[in-house]
């Protein structure tokens, strides 16, 4: 599969932090940005780097826009400005443009004009924030569909000792285990103690819980829901 | 008449310590509450902040590596350790 290249118009806060991610991941950046300032810290890091307007549709087109296969439209709170955007990029033919919403407004006039996809990181964020508090036991929550979501969760302490296969989560409890984590402890080179974290995949049927395992469920949310209560 | 034997905080970290390394986690949080109640000290809340952690009590966790650190404010590990848990 060949390397996805992506563009990410705007530096501010979540522009600055998918462009790092992207990066890290090996994955071929371009920045853009109208602040000469914000260009200049990702001059580095990135494939490469334009400092220009970019409602300036010669502009985008020059610095090849047109190539990327993903463009991230992150233009903080200036909803107009972004609705621009989003509507040259895809007059240009940009295979595929996200875009940050600042409100559901915005994002309904985005889907509007074809925006592939729309986010709103702080609603997800705040709703993952949310969602931990109902159940302090979790430790990740993952929405699958409106039925079906994935959790991170202790194992329950009557699990341990016991196989998967005695345990019989989905015959039981409905639940699908997809891997557990597991701490396994060290000594460091140092000579104090400490974790390395192990993560196993689909573990076999003979595979037992211990104390420590963090477990990855996915299933219905009443069925999940159980488990918590464990 | 019998001989008074004297655990020392030190004994009962060792044992924590074993017990620790063969993943038996509250029996570990046993051992160095003991060994706490006798002396506190940085490497015992620190220990006990890894026993919390790996069996996955994390707000107690986090309050045994802030112990740990307010007596030793450059504890490398217990800043490392606090830092992962609480930048979720």
């Amino acid at each position: 599969m060949a390397n996805k290249s992506f563009a990410v118009i705007g530096l501010g806060r979540f522009g600055e932090n998918i462009a790092r991610a992207l990066s890290e991941k090996g994955f071929e950046v371009i920045v853009i940005d109208s602040d000469e300032n914000e260009v200049q810290l990702f001059a580095d890091i990135v494939t490469h780097s334009f400092v220009l307007d970019a409602t300036d549709e010669r502009a985008l087109k020059d610095a090849g826009i047109a190539d990327v296969d993903v463009a991230i439209v992150s233009l903080g709170q200036n909803i107009d400005t972004s609705i621009l955007v989003t509507l040259i990029l895809k007059e240009i033919g940009v295979k595929e443009v996200i875009v940050k919403a600042v409100n559901e407004r915005h994002g309904k006039i985005l889907q509007r004009i074809g925006a592939d996809k729309v986010i709103y990181p702080e609603r997800e964020v705040a709703i993952r924030l949310a969602e931990s508090f109902v159940s302090p036991k979790i430790f990740d929550y993952i929405e699958l569909s409106p039925s079906h979501s994935i959790i991170e969760i202790a194992a329950p302490r009557q699990f341990f000792g016991k196989t998967l296969n005695e345990i019989q989560l989905r015959q039981k409890y409905g639940v699908t285990l997809i891997a557990i984590k597991r701490k396994i402890p060290i000594v460091t080179d140092k000579g104090t103690p400490d974790f390395k974290e192990d993560i196993i995949i689909s573990p076999s049927i003979d595979e037992e819980l211990a104390e420590g395992d963090v477990i990855t469920l996915l299933g219905r949310y009443e069925d999940l829901a159980r488990i918590e209560k464990l | 008449m019998g001989k008074k034997i004297s655990v020392s905080a030190q004994d009962y970290i060792e044992k924590g310590q074993f017990y620790l390394i063969n993943k038996k986690y509250s029996e570990a949080i046993k051992q160095f509450q003991k060994a706490l109640k006798l002396k506190p000290d940085v490497l015992i809340y620190f220990h006990l902040g890894l026993a919390y952690e790996a069996s996955c009590q994390i707000p107690q966790a986090i309050e045994m590596f802030r112990k740990a650190i307010e007596l030793d404010a450059n504890h490398k590990e217990a800043i490392e350790h606090l830092n992962s848990l609480t930048n979720q």
